[in-house]
């Protein structure tokens, strides 16, 4: 075809990869608002390594080019994704829009993208010199900018199954349907044996790169929900300093105020 | 070697020999002349050129060409020839459904998309269905309403 490649086979795609400079093209409904197409298209639709999802054990491992629809109608996806996805633009841009494109594309508003924050996956790059596994927070290096060699495809996301029933999301936005979000909150805690076995948060919406703090989510793991809340004080503190919203389509005051907002009320949903 | 992009358009195979990084939108209307697909934003935001692709409700301005390469597209012009389009003609005919008719060809492929996945739909799950195709002159109640007589009185059909 002339100006793309649809390859059948992740190996065809990765020798096209490198022989080329090409734009991978997962959903398209990112890249497809852009006007100007340079680069010719590898389209990713067609290659079944990248459209599987399997559970391993530890991880519930999901094809990058697996659409939201597919997600939402797949048995292995756990609630917080699902609640997510469904809550992402329309049926039509569900239908062809991926979790792989959703997170290459680099953008802080990704909805997807802040699960798989929140629950800290891996993910898996391939490329000329063979696989690597990195934590979905190393791969974003700032706005629109990722730890991705041009010969590299992002082939598999690696979700940690542990923590994941226990959670509290939010997706502020201007409306229900088509919404861009304005802000983002997704939150894990399991309390355990009378003891915060596990909290994890991750902001979405309010800085270059989706937040996600565990240095700072540590201060109360290990604690009794008593104890929680005599460090509640201290850990909004933190998250108040480590924050810091960019202005966009909503003033960062607005972001910074909701964020803490929406911290307080995950604390409150769990007696904290 | 072929090297065209070769896809099922409303139940006839075509080849297309353009660019692969070409909007379907823009292919199926000055190539195809299939002008029942209407574009209201380029931008995925409106759903006025939503085409069915492999099955699914897809906004053809957001699918580059290479992507339907051995897929099938039905548009407007090509579900108009079914008992099913029959059915939900009727229905919106019915109700008064359509006023300016701009976001219809969308409206309607997106009630054929709801309706194959789901026969008998509720309420809720209609206006999600819908949610993603913007009508400014109806207020949806009508739309909505004219795709639960199309489910009940197209029994069977789907």
């Amino acid at each position: 075809m002339v100006n793309g490649y649809a390859p059948i086979s992740l190996r065809e795609a990765l020798e096209l990869m490198a022989a080329h400079k090409l734009t991978p093209y997962a959903g398209g409904t990112d890249l497809m608002i852009e006007e100007k197409r340079e680069d010719s298209f590898l389209f990713l639709h067609k290659i079944p390594e990248l459209k599987q999802v399997s559970d391993d054990g530890e991880y519930i491992r999901f094809g990058a080019a697996c659409t939201f629809t597919e997600l939402l109608e797949h048995s292995l996806t756990p609630a917080l994704l699902k609640e997510a996805l469904s809550r992402i633009a329309a049926p039509a841009i569900r239908d062809e829009g991926t979790i792989g494109g959703n997170i290459a594309n680099g953008s802080a508003k990704a909805d997807s993208a802040l699960i798989f924050f929140v629950a800290d996956a891996q993910l898996k790059l391939a490329g000329a010199g063979g696989e690597r596994l990195l934590p979905i927070k190393d791969f974003y290096l700032g706005r629109k900018r990722l730890d991705r060699r041009p010969d590299e495809l992002l082939v598999e996301v690696l979700l940690p199954k542990k923590w994941l029933g226990s959670y509290y999301y939010q997706k502020i936005g201007a409306r229900k349907a088509l919404a861009i979000s304005r802000l983002s909150f997704a939150g894990l805690l399991t309390i355990e044996d009378g003891k915060i076995a596990h909290c994890a948060t991750a902001f979405g919406a309010v800085s270059d790169v989706i937040i996600r703090r565990a240095d700072i989510d540590a201060m109360l793991i290990g604690k009794t929900p008593a104890e929680g809340k005599a460090a509640k004080a201290a850990y909004l503190a933190a998250f108040n300093e480590a924050i810091i919203p960019i202005r966009g389509r909503v003033s960062a005051e607005y972001r910074k105020t909701v964020c803490l907002n929406l911290l307080g009320d995950f604390l409150e949903r769990f007696g904290i | 070697m072929d090297d065209a992009i070769v896809f099922t358009l409303n139940g006839k195979q075509v080849r297309y020999a353009g660019s692969a990084t070409a909007r379907l939108l823009d292919v199926l209307r000055e190539d195809y002349r299939l002008t029942g697909v209407k574009c209201g934003c380029r931008e995925g935001e409106c759903g006025a050129c939503s085409v069915i692709l492999d099955g699914r409700l897809a906004n053809s301005c957001m699918v580059a060409m290479g992507r339907v390469d051995g897929g099938t597209v039905t548009t407007i012009e090509g579900y108009r020839e079914t008992a099913r389009f029959k059915a939900l003609d009727e229905a919106y005919a019915s109700v008064a459904a359509v006023q300016c008719g701009y976001c219809i060809p969308g409206m309607v492929l997106a009630s054929e998309c709801i309706l194959a996945k789901n026969p008998h739909p509720s309420e809720a799950e209609i206006r999600v269905g819908i949610s993603g195709n913007l009508c400014r002159c109806t207020g949806y109640n009508a739309i909505v309403k004219a795709i639960g007589i199309a489910a009940k009185e197209g029994e069977g059909l789907w």
